[in-house]
């Protein structure tokens, strides 16, 4: 008995010890978030935080990928703390919208970065600019990414109509997956609409939408892509993501996909994708891209060095590290880095970034998309 | 000769080993109460108590008339019954012949069989996902064989609502096999033997000696399948199709991309409540087992 006693004890003791202790933010200790993928924190651990380290001794990084969806829960934490008036425990949110979560614009969550002196903020690409608590330091695009051994580069398609032709005349060929499962057939949707709407996208704004005017203008993109589903691949099996797509095109299953552009540029460069892969851009309208956000919390124990860090991401070496390392686009505008690199990538830099609105329209275009488009496959 | 006190050989410390024994299952119960159990009827009584048009807060139905007025919806939850009834099928079809090979096969190639049914316990999800793209999808490793073989190229079941029935099947068979192993080990030798004596052919053996006998474990076999399957998201998510979804990723787009919480646990509650009724026939069948015994 008297053993058996001390053996629960001590297993007792043994479990208190492992429980998991309560994390508290640190001084000179960057905690930051993202709801990027993984190739964004590759990014980061190799690249920018070392260069950062190295250049701010004492300083370290706690890099945390969370995905969207925790990535607002931690945002809902940090306005709780405002609230509050406790430590939010974050200090840096990379892949963030400042309207999100809902109520957190009003509260005065996020530093307003136009009244912060950052040093490089003058060089922002202008057709990132957004409200001034959002801001960027790179950028990505749709583009479609094919097979030039089974469709010549002259012969590809440079306008929607060409490509609906192009679809319709190769069956089974091409193929974009869900539009809440990957940006790249996201933004196809997207263009899709906006051809139907008069390739107008400054018509989708982010608080325009109202169901009686907006579900008919979606209804039209979707009958565009109801009109294409039967000459997809399987007539009409779309992909559950980015990468499943790229794979589809890596295993010679499909001939053409809508694909973002640092994924198809790391893609060619690890070998996922042979190097006879050609990539186009639509010459009428181009598919969407976006730049991606950062916000800084005002309540951050560590926001003097988070905007420190905002500014250095912003340096023309880390602008140059996200074009050749992440296959993105600068944050800064293309002035701002170096001539080799602007003519090398000459052909994917364009001239406008279309960018689709978030909140209502992104919501109802993607539910719609499952509830119109998705169920009119002809299976037999 | 005295006697000892009898105390001394049955333990003076009856009463405090059950207090110890009280206090050790607490901390468990404590947690599922606290954890599991009062997030479910918090989350319930979300869906139930919500606030009206008019900005009152009230008992509503409302998100449970949606759903089943919405055709997408419930064509979503057929689809989830039919896979998780297909799967649990396919399931006690290949693993009960696999367990009865195992249970009375000896030898090397037996412990390699075992071996490979297990095996899938060890792939994540995940892999096994991809994995499944290589091989069944479209130009996969099976298209380049039939291929060379000059057969003709059969439909991929990726993207189709086949292609998570047959990843979810693969993904739960070494469990339903040592399940349905541990209850082959009560069925003793000596009845194979006496049946096969007076003269009884295999399948009468199977019918009338193994089978009954296997009830419960087959039983558990298929809660654990039923259970797991109806939920179950990885899989539909990358190998299903886009529509109809399975509850599972139905419920994460719900909430992650709609921002419906209020939708999206309305689902999470139709699911639980279709668990539960499998739960509840389960737990019935084995206090049945436990009173007859």
């Amino acid at each position: 008995m008297k053993r058996r006693t001390f053996m629960i004890s001590a297993g007792a003791a043994a479990g208190a010890a492992l429980l998991p202790r309560t994390a508290f933010a640190d001084a000179n200790r960057i905690d930051w978030y993202t709801s990027s993928d993984a190739n964004v924190t590759d990014f980061w651990t190799n690249i920018v935080v070392p260069k950062f380290v190295a250049a701010n001794p004492g300083v370290t990084v706690n890099l945390v990928d969370t995905d969207a969806p925790g990535l607002q829960a931690i945002e809902a934490r940090a306005l709780a703390a405002l609230a509050n008036k406790v430590d939010p425990q974050a200090d840096f949110f990379e892949g963030s919208e400042a309207r999100l979560p809902p109520g957190a614009l009003d509260a005065g969550l996020y530093v307003d970065f136009s009244k912060e002196n950052l040093s490089n903020y003058s060089k922002l690409n202008p057709l990132a600019a957004d409200i001034p608590q959002n801001i960027t330091y790179r950028g990505s695009q749709v583009l479609l990414a094919y097979d030039t051994t089974k469709l010549s580069p002259d012969k590809a398609p440079k306008t929607f109509a060409d490509l609906v032709a192009w679809i319709k005349a190769n069956p089974g060929q091409f193929i974009y997956n869900r539009p809440d499962k990957g940006g790249s057939g996201g933004n196809f949707v997207v263009r899709a609409i906006w051809e139907a709407n008069g390739r107008d996208p400054s018509m989708f704004k982010v608080d325009n939408y109202a169901d009686a005017t907006g579900q008919p203008m979606l209804q039209k993109g979707f009958d565009i892509l109801k009109d294409i589903a039967p000459s997809l691949m399987d007539q009409g099996a779309y992909t559950s993501g980015n990468t499943q797509s790229i794979q589809l095109l890596s295993q010679g299953a499909v001939t053409m996909i809508p694909a973002w552009s640092d994924q198809a540029l790391s893609a060619i460069k690890t070998g996922v994708l042979p190097a006879t892969t050609g990539l186009v851009q639509l010459t009428d309208l181009a598919l969407a891209g976006g730049f991606t956000k950062n916000t800084i919390p005002v309540n951050g124990l560590n926001k003097a060095l988070a905007l420190k860090l905002q500014d250095f991401i912003l340096t023309e070496e880390i602008q140059s590290a996200v074009i050749t390392e992440l296959g993105g686009f600068p944050g800064v505008s293309w002035d701002y880095v170096s001539k080799e690199l602007h003519d090398k990538y000459a052909d994917v830099i364009p001239a406008s970034i279309p960018t689709w609105p978030g909140g209502d329209w992104d919501k109802n275009m993607k539910d719609g998309w499952y509830r119109s488009v998705a169920p009119n496959v002809a299976r037999s | 000769m005295a006697l000892a006190s009898a105390s001394d050989i049955v333990g003076a410390r009856k009463q405090g080993g059950r207090l110890v024994g009280l206090l050790l299952v607490a901390i468990p119960v404590i947690l599922v109460a606290w954890m599991v159990i009062f997030p479910i009827l918090s989350a319930v009584v979300t869906t139930l108590w919500q606030t009206g048009s008019n900005g009152v807060p009230a008992f509503t139905l409302k998100t449970y008339q949606f759903f089943f007025s919405d055709g997408y919806s419930l064509a979503n939850l057929y689809l989830t019954l039919w896979t998780t009834a297909l799967c649990a099928l396919f399931l006690l079809v290949i693993c009960l012949p696999i367990a009865l090979y195992l249970r009375f096969a000896k030898g090397r190639l037996a412990a390699y069989v075992q071996g490979l049914a297990i095996f899938p316990l060890f792939v994540p999800s995940i892999v096994l996902a991809y994995a499944f793209i290589r091989v069944l999808g479209p130009n996969g490793m099976v298209d380049i064989l039939l291929n060379a073989a000059h057969l003709p190229k059969i439909r991929t079941p990726y993207l189709t609502p086949w292609g998570p029935l047959i990843g979810l099947v693969w993904d739960h068979i070494p469990l339903t096999v040592l399940i349905l192993l541990a209850g082959l080990g009560a069925v003793s030798d000596a009845s194979i033997e006496a049946a096969r004596d007076v003269g009884a052919g295999r399948l009468r053996l199977l019918w009338n000696i193994i089978l009954p006998r296997l009830g419960n474990s087959i039983l558990v076999a298929a809660s654990f399948a039923v259970l797991g399957i109806f939920s179950a998201f990885t899989l539909p998510y990358v190998l299903g199709p886009a529509a109809p979804e399975m509850m599972g990723p139905f419920m994460q787009r719900t909430f992650r991309d709609l921002y419906d919480a209020p939708n999206a646990i309305t689902q999470a509650v139709i699911s639980f409540f279709f668990c539960i009724i499998f739960g509840l026939f389960y737990v019935r069948s084995i206090v049945n087992n436990q009173r007859n015994r």
